[in-house]
């Protein structure tokens, strides 16, 4: 499976950037070029300089370094968000999917009334609710967010309860965590990994769009849309400045995006036939 | 055929029940009091211990959890959601009504653009696909869904408001006010619909109907407008019908980058002074719009779909 992965060009094209931008967030202490809350207000707007590459905000602050900063916030709250959901999500499912009767229905139920309400409102409710907090906004993700997996992952094991390896293995007296963690589990990995590289960039968007509302991540700490909400008031004057954080955010939901058809392809097991 | 939309009809109840008891529950799980909230509603000067327990029993607060539910559906189907928080002059129903036209205008005007730009580009992606048109479609869609709503929102404030000097930036009232937000709110869903209705047709292309009415001779054009079309009309119609409360919620990031006054920015501005029982309503209006949207073209679809008015009946 590595191999086919190796022999995607946009598979590995696309990991390779999105390492490389979280290699750079991870760096950004040491690469960026200036310190991204220092005002200067002297120096505002300032052109593309060697100084300053990507030039400066209206308050003075080096764009490159907020850019650079902002690849934590940014790639590392939406990655907490799916780990999240990922987790809340699979084990809901594993536990539907696999004990049935009574846990199934009653988690299926909530999962129906979950699923019933329009995502972005409870975003809004739930942020609302707990009050504006970056915390909130993660909580708030997961909690709309999980029913769709669990959904899913109850439909994959339900599809490989009673397959003749889960049977054997039972047969044979493995425990229960063992048929769920290795059969259960790695049988619905790939579905996961697809649909998981997918919502990452929606993640991504939702968090920033919460950001630019001023529900997510508060000034001065530097997101990509918390900086576009800045370059919002001086969009009459500058309107460069709200290019770089929406490319930037466009450039990462897109590589995402590709990722997750890509690994579609290598995934799908209807493939290695032909 | 009857029995089919009573019991669906029937099913819902249920699940309107639990939207309502969530937006009940929720109210209840703010950290702050609301008999005390209530006092300061009321601008009492000195709240005292006393003046809590008498309003508590005043407001029913005292009396048990599903009595309070119960009473507070009754006051919902009413109309009456009590009183905004931060503007005790106002009542929440009076709020709502207040910006909701203003959010219909810009749903509905989306909703019509979505539907006279989506269906035209999709019909004609799926009938010649692979052409250098399909391709271009295809990639401006896939552009698409990467860009954030604000995002496109801003781009198009620029380039059309300040650079060109067409519209107006932002506020509501003419015609002209109308169309960047319209056009943003659409933005997304058009991409996809356009995606929606070329592989439905794609999918219907290949389905034996078709091959029969080659064999017969059929012209192209008819088997395409007269077969695969409306087949596909079908599907799309219903997803487009139930996404209309989704249009409705979509509009509330577009309505604060355009400054529109409608349930979006009410909703924004609600959250930012804590008034809980206005966010409450919204949540409970969106939630419920969801069910009985689902509802009305769920049972339009069967009555419509003659395969799946066997299946019901």
């Amino acid at each position: 499976m590595f191999k086919r992965f190796l022999h995607n060009k946009t598979a590995v094209i696309t990991t390779a950037l999105i390492l490389a931008i979280a290699v750079l967030g991870i760096l950004a202490p040491w690469i960026a070029p200036n310190d991204p809350y220092e005002n200067d207000i002297i120096n505002k707007f300032a052109a593309f300089s060697l100084e300053y590459p990507l030039g400066t905000d209206h308050l003075g602050r080096c764009v490159l370094s907020r850019m650079l900063f902002g690849i934590r916030p940014t790639l590392g709250l939406a990655a907490l968000t799916m780990i999240g959901t990922i987790g809340l999500g699979a084990l809901m499912g594993l536990l539907a999917g696999h004990f049935g009767g009574i846990v199934d229905e009653v988690i299926m139920r909530v999962v129906d009334v979950m699923l019933s309400f329009p995502s972005q409102i409870m975003v809004f409710a739930v942020v609302a609710l707990l009050g504006i907090d970056v915390r909130n906004v993660i909580l708030a993700n997961v909690f709309i967010k999980w029913a769709w997996y669990a959904r899913m992952i109850r439909t994959g094991v339900v599809q490989y309860r009673d397959r003749n390896f889960v049977l054997f293995s039972r047969c044979v007296g493995m425990p229960e965590h063992f048929i769920l963690f290795r059969h259960l589990l790695p049988s619905i990995a790939a579905d996961l990994a697809v649909l998981s590289s997918l919502d990452i960039g929606w993640a991504i968007i939702n968090i920033s769009t919460l950001s630019f509302l001023g529900l997510g991540v508060q000034a001065p700490i530097p997101e990509w849309g918390a900086m576009l909400n800045e370059a919002k008031n001086v969009l009459t004057t500058n309107p460069v400045q709200m290019l770089t954080p929406g490319i930037a955010i466009v450039a990462v939901v897109t590589a995402f995006n590709l990722l997750g058809d890509a690994l579609r392809d290598v995934l799908d097991p209807k493939e290695t036939q032909v | 055929m009857k029995q089919y939309i009573m019991k669906r009809i029937l099913l819902t109840i249920p699940l309107l029940i639990c939207i309502s008891f969530v937006c009940f529950v929720f109210i209840n799980l703010i950290p702050s009091d609301p008999a005390e909230v209530a006092l300061r509603v009321r601008q009492v000067p000195v709240i005292t211990d006393e003046a809590i327990a008498e309003v508590r029993e005043e407001l029913g607060l005292d009396k048990p959890y599903l009595v309070r539910y119960a009473g507070w559906v009754a006051d919902c189907l009413r109309g009456d959601f009590g009183i905004s928080y931060t503007n005790p002059s106002r009542t929440v129903a009076g709020e709502l009504a207040r910006c909701l036209p203003a959010t219909l205008q810009l749903a509905g005007t989306s909703l019509i653009l979505v539907i006279l730009l989506s269906l035209p580009i999709g019909f004609l992606c799926a009938v010649y696909r692979n052409s250098w048109f399909d391709k271009i479609i295809r990639m401006l869609v896939f552009m698409t869904t990467a860009m954030p709503a604000y995002w496109i929102g801003l781009l198009l404030m620029w380039l059309v408001a300040i650079k060109l000097d067409l519209l107006p930036t932002s506020g509501s009232g003419t015609f002209s006010h109308l169309i960047l937000p319209a056009v943003t709110v659409s933005f997304t869903y058009i991409s996809t619909y356009i995606r929606l209705i070329r592989n439905n047709m794609l999918e219907n292309m290949k389905q034996d109907y078709v091959l029969y009415a080659n064999v017969r001779g059929i012209p192209q054009k008819k088997i395409l407008i007269g077969h695969i079309l409306r087949n596909s009309l079908h599907t799309c119609f219903v997803a487009i019908g139930m996404s209309i409360p989704q249009l409705i919620a979509g509009t509330i990031v577009v309505e604060n980058v355009f400054a529109w006054p409608g349930l979006g920015t009410l909703c924004i501005t609600s959250i930012f002074n804590r008034d809980y029982p206005v966010i409450q309503t919204y949540v409970l209006l969106i939630g419920v719009l969801f069910v009985v949207f689902n509802l009305i073209f769920d049972i339009l679809q069967t009555v419509a779909d003659p395969r799946l008015r066997k299946e019901a009946s």
